[in-house]
């Protein structure tokens, strides 16, 4: 049958039945492992319920009752490093650590993880970890967050917590979500190790320890040998972790639990006490194939199968609870049927919970705090008023945004900053300029040139209570590192039931047009990265001003509601002064002037002319104010409509203001295909708006060097062709 | 085929007016049990429960005293768990209320007999000569048993108000119910704080002492000193304490269930509603049995099912026809409901 190990229906039973167990693994002893006899049959206890629901779990599946059969059998040696760690150290768990999670509880004490880990198996809308949204080894109560990763891309994020942990520590931050001297853990199989979203985790927890900086964190990596169907060369774990400068690595035989207990006490020494990284390699076997669906015999021997199932680490903990003289056969044997009674029972039960019914329910935790709008922005905040110099030169958009960082850094102690080149350079941009000086390097420092770690950084340190506002240096460098907020912070919240957050701004230099520093990779225009996430905030601002004003919404945003905000700044922008003459200052500001608010989903409105709206965000903006006073000489009064907040796209607000005028032109500076203007003409469509329209946008093309960039991107001679031809084909239609 | 069944023991205040002569009419079968209890009260110069169980007449001062009321509720639930016919219920898991945590020590085969008399009526003389404070209660559900989020904001609100004038704390989570404990002035800010509800709350217990708070920490230190780690043994059957563990027979740390025992229990918060839901979540029973005397936990226990929707029920209401259609919750104090229970 589907829960079948190798040729019986339940391995373990069949072998310890028959007396078949086996050979010693490793010559430590309990004692060695400094584990009691009372404490290992604990141990064993969450093995064996871990088992049970592996195999209660494929059974539902074949009654079409369950649905999910990813397991943990063959991985229950995992178990002894939650015996070892503190219920209340953060873990970042893959899917085969059952026995992991239900160790951690019965360590807690208090906890319902049989019931819970029923109700997810079965999609309950009861259950309390993700609400029926998907399998998932979690819990609020025991610090695990939920991980739907099959592909170590959790790994960043779990180093950013322990980052997190050690500036707690630094900080003395009384609020943090973690105890200060907490080792976060996070564990992984030995073909996911290969990943190189886990290679670049193990690569900056490295080179962190390498510099010396603490790093608390203890990488469990699950060896049971293979991926699905596909072998890891025998000894490629321990050949490319073992000598790795900056980790630390320990060998434990997961199939053994008692010498996995004293690997994990090692483990957990050097982590909690140096803070120094760990690599813990624990060898385990994998039962019952990758999932209810693998048929593992047409890629694996039957004698290799049968071997594997006679190394089962329950077979294991039984012999040396036997040869202790712990427990006899005959009581392994009842206490294995009585959890497995148990474990049916609760099963059962669970599949007569209720399920999620409608889109709105499962669709209720996309977002973690209710939808009230934030707080408004305080009027006057700064801490740094503008000098002499300041008056008479206001500011372009860079500076503002580093004395808007900077306020706000004073007012919560919470925000830390952080990319690469931000520390003592201020940015490439000088959009964190003086941070550094400011707030000093804890608060405001540099990272490794890697931007999974970056963003890995900012979802893990959220978890321990900062509000991280990380920098990506351009927007092309998202592209490599986009899972981490599409697959990692954006579904944190909907996967737990909106009780896990990781509120952060992630500042993102982007979109095209700037001449210092021309060609593909520092001029993206493609934004759509961002768009087509569930909950995640994209904002952009048009001007200096605008910058202020924005960036402290979303920063009140991400606060107060706990979102993912992308605060995605023009770098064309950031030391543009003047608008229409040279020494107009109109897009610089004075930062103690800048006032009025840009509240979270009201687009801004420039004009008021009613023969033509202009919607457009970023560049747009400045280039529709240049082309509205030509066409104003053609008696054409436009207003613009600055979007402001590109996702969600707040098309309400949008046509209630466009519906004013005669016609509607949306001049969009991103790629054709794919573009913000698809959205909005689509949501013109969904809403009966039919107006005299047109659109002007970038070419689906890259964007090359030199003044050839021109060709392909939006220009005001465009805009002011568009509008022309637009408000001609209006008049003349009404003639 | 057998119910899986929950066994959940009752706590101190159930044997009233209504139970006078419960050992004489149900348990007469059990002289041995009730005589080693007795043994124990004359060797101790107490009253033997069975003369006090035979009284003419109740008395509060004499059934409802610390000194008695704690060995006559043991020995009436641990000769009601004797009947519970096992060819009928699967004992899977047990647990309790207060006391009740003694009793399922003792039913779970953790305290021998005779070592489970020498500490409950050890622990009632104690609370007799040594308990301090009082406790009241407050409901925290509506009507219909279905938690009330504005009662338990009042409840939180009398906590800080009592520890502002003196001593208070919670004492006992019970299900729809906040047992609060405190000493007088503690005990009085709270009453004041508290708007009337249900035309008997707050309502305050007597005879009762501050149980589950500090102010009982000095009870555990004498408790200690009397009562040595060798009484306690594994238990039988898993049992689940006041904050929801599991100790189960296999694996459970004999010296921290004693420690626990006389320790934390004693001076911290006994969360009934928490061991109950860990009973039904984690051992998924078709049935909950609540020996005598009396049946007043009844409603905590509906409380607790209604709390989490369990069998559907999800309202007063509804726990009421269920136990009319097909009864999910057999109160051994109710001769109706005993009669599945006992062979």
């Amino acid at each position: 049958m589907a829960g079948s190990i190798a040729a019986s229906e339940d391995g373990f039973a069949d072998r310890l039945g028959r007396n078949k167990l086996p050979e010693p693994l490793s010559s430590v002893s309990l004692t060695d492992a400094a584990i009691s006899p009372t404490e290992l049959v604990g141990l064993f206890e969450s093995q064996l319920a871990s088992r049970a629901l592996d195999l209660g779990a494929r059974k539902l599946g074949v009654e079409k009752r369950g649905f999910y059969s990813i397991g943990s059998a063959g991985h229950e040696g995992n178990a002894a490093l939650a015996n070892i760690l503190r219920p209340n150290d953060p873990a970042f768990l893959h899917y085969r650590s059952g026995a992991f999670l239900i160790e951690r509880a019965r360590k807690a004490g208090g906890e319902t993880p049989l019931w819970n880990m029923a109700l997810s198996f079965v999609a309950s809308a009861d259950d309390p970890i993700s609400g029926g949204r998907h399998k998932v080894i979690g819990s609020k109560s025991l610090f695990v967050p939920p991980q739907t990763s099959t592909i170590a891309s959790h790994l960043p994020k779990a180093v950013g917590a322990a980052f997190g942990v050690a500036l707690a520590r630094t900080h003395k931050k009384a609020d943090a979500q973690a105890s200060l001297d907490s080792v976060v853990v996070a564990s992984f199989g030995d073909a996911s190790a290969n990943h190189s979203t886990a290679q670049g985790a193990f690569n900056t927890a490295a080179h962190t320890a390498y510099r010396g900086l603490p790093l608390p964190i203890i990488f469990l990596c699950e060896d049971n040998g293979i991926g699905i169907s596909v072998k890891t060369p025998a000894g490629w774990i321990k050949t490319a972790f073992s000598n790795r400068p900056g980790l630390r690595y320990v060998y434990s035989d997961g199939r053994d639990v008692v010498d996995a207990v004293a690997a994990a006490r090692t483990a957990q020494s050097i982590a909690r006490q140096s803070r120094i990284p760990v690599f813990l390699h624990m060898r385990t076997v994998r039962l019952m194939g990758h999932a209810g669906s693998d048929l593992e015999a047409s890629y694996r021997a039957r004698p290799e199968i049968e071997r594997e199932a006679d190394q089962d680490p329950l077979l294991h903990t039984a012999r040396r609870l036997i040869e202790n003289s712990i427990l006899s056969r005959e009581e392994i044997r009842n206490l294995y049927g009585s959890i497995k009674h148990r474990v049916e029972s609760i099963l059962n039960a669970a599949c007569d919970r209720p399920k999620l019914e409608t889109a709105e329910a499962v669709m209720s935790t996309i977002s973690p705090a209710s939808e009230q709008a934030p707080s408004e922005n305080p009027k006057t905040q700064t801490k740094n008023p503008a000098d002499a110099r300041a008056r008479s030169e206001p500011p372009h958009m860079s500076r503002l945004i580093s004395l808007t960082l900077a306020d706000e850094m004073a007012l919560n102690p919470n925000i830390i900053v952080f990319g690469e080149d931000v520390g003592k350079k201020g940015g490439v941009y000088g959009a964190t300029t003086r941070l550094q000086k400011q707030f000093g390097p804890s608060r405001a420092f540099d990272t490794v040139l890697d931007e999974q770690s970056i963003l890995g950084m900012a979802i893990g340190a959220a978890h321990i209570g900062y509000l991280p506002i990380p920098e990506i240096q351009f927007l092309a460098y998202v592209h490599n590192a986009e899972d981490q907020i599409r697959g990692e912070a954006a579904t944190l919240s909907f996967f737990s039931g909106g009780q896990y957050a990781n509120p952060m701004v992630v500042r993102v230099a982007g979109l095209a047009y700037q001449k210092g520093f021309g060609g593909h990779f520092h001029n993206d225009n493609s934004v759509a990265v961002f768009r087509d996430i569930p909950g995640v905030i994209l904002a952009c601002p048009s001007s200096g001003g605008e910058a202020v004003r924005l960036l402290r919404t979303c920063i009140r945003v991400a606060r107060e509601q706990k979102r993912v905000v992308i605060f995605l700044e023009p770098i064309a922008l950031y030391g543009t002064k003047d608008l229409h003459v040279e020494g107009d200052g109109l897009m610089a500001a004075v930062y103690e002037d800048v006032d009025g608010d840009a509240p979270f989903g009201a687009p801004g409105v420039i004009g008021d002319g009613a023969d033509l709206a202009i919607i457009t965000y970023g560049n747009g903006v400045s280039m529709a104010q240049k082309a509205s006073t030509t066409l104003a000489k053609d008696n054409i009064a436009a207003k613009i409509i600055d979007i402001r907040w590109l996702s969600p796209l707040p098309i309400d607000a949008i046509i209630k203001q466009a519906a004013a005028c005669n016609s509607v032109l949306i001049v969009d500076e991103c790629r054709r295909t794919g573009s913000l203007s698809e959205e909005i003409i689509a949501g013109f469509a969904d809403h009966q708006f039919a107006p005299n329209l047109a659109r002007v946008t970038g070419e689906d093309s890259f964007i090359p060097l030199g003044p050839a960039a021109d060709t392909v991107l939006v220009q005001e001679a465009d805009i002011i062709r568009a509008a022309r031809a637009l408000i001609k084909d209006k008049r003349k239609a009404a003639e | 085929m057998t119910k899986r069944a929950v066994v959940i023991f009752p706590g101190r205040g159930t044997y009233g007016r209504n139970e006078l002569g419960y050992l004489a009419t149900h348990h007469r079968d059990k002289q041995d049990f009730l005589a080693e209890i007795d043994d124990w009260r004359a060797q101790n110069k107490r009253t033997p429960i069975s003369d006090i169980d035979s009284a003419e007449s109740y008395s509060a001062g004499r059934h409802a005293s610390s000194l008695n009321a704690s060995s006559l509720i043991y020995a009436c639930a641990l000769s009601d768990f004797a009947d519970i016919d096992l060819s009928k219920f699967e004992i899977v898991a047990i647990c309790g209320n207060s006391l009740g945590w003694y009793l399922s020590l003792a039913a779970g085969g953790a305290l021998a007999p005779a070592n489970a008399i020498r500490l409950v009526d050890t622990m009632g003389a104690l609370m007799e000569t040594d308990g301090v404070g009082g406790q009241m209660v407050y409901p925290t559900s509506d009507e219909q048993w279905r938690p009330d989020v504005n009662r338990a904001n009042l409840v939180n609100r009398a906590l800080d108000a009592g520890a502002r004038a003196g001593a208070a704390h919670l004492s006992i989570n019970l299900g729809g119910t906040a047992v609060l404990a405190g000493d007088d002035a503690g005990l009085d800010a709270m009453e004041k704080s508290l708007p009337s509800a249900d035309e008997r709350y707050p309502f305050r217990l007597a005879r009762h002492a501050a149980f589950h708070t500090p102010l009982l920490e000095h009870v555990s230190k004498l408790a200690f000193e009397n009562l040595p780690g060798c009484l306690f043994d594994r238990p039988q059957v898993p049992v689940i304490d006041g904050r929801g563990v599991i100790w189960n027979p296999l694996s459970s740390d004999v010296d921290a269930l004693y420690q626990y025992t006389l320790g934390a229990q004693i001076f911290q918060t006994y969360d009934f509603s928490k061991s109950v839901e860990v009973a039904l979540k984690e051992f998924a029973p078709e049935i909950l049995i609540l020996p005598g005397p009396g049946s007043t936990l009844g409603a905590p226990i509906g409380q607790c099912l209604v709390a989490h929707r369990w069998w559907g029920i999800q309202s007063k209401d509804q726990f009421v026809k269920r136990q009319k259609d097909d009864p999910v919750l057999l109160a051994m104090g109710r001769p109706d409901q005993r009669s599945i229970v006992v062979d």
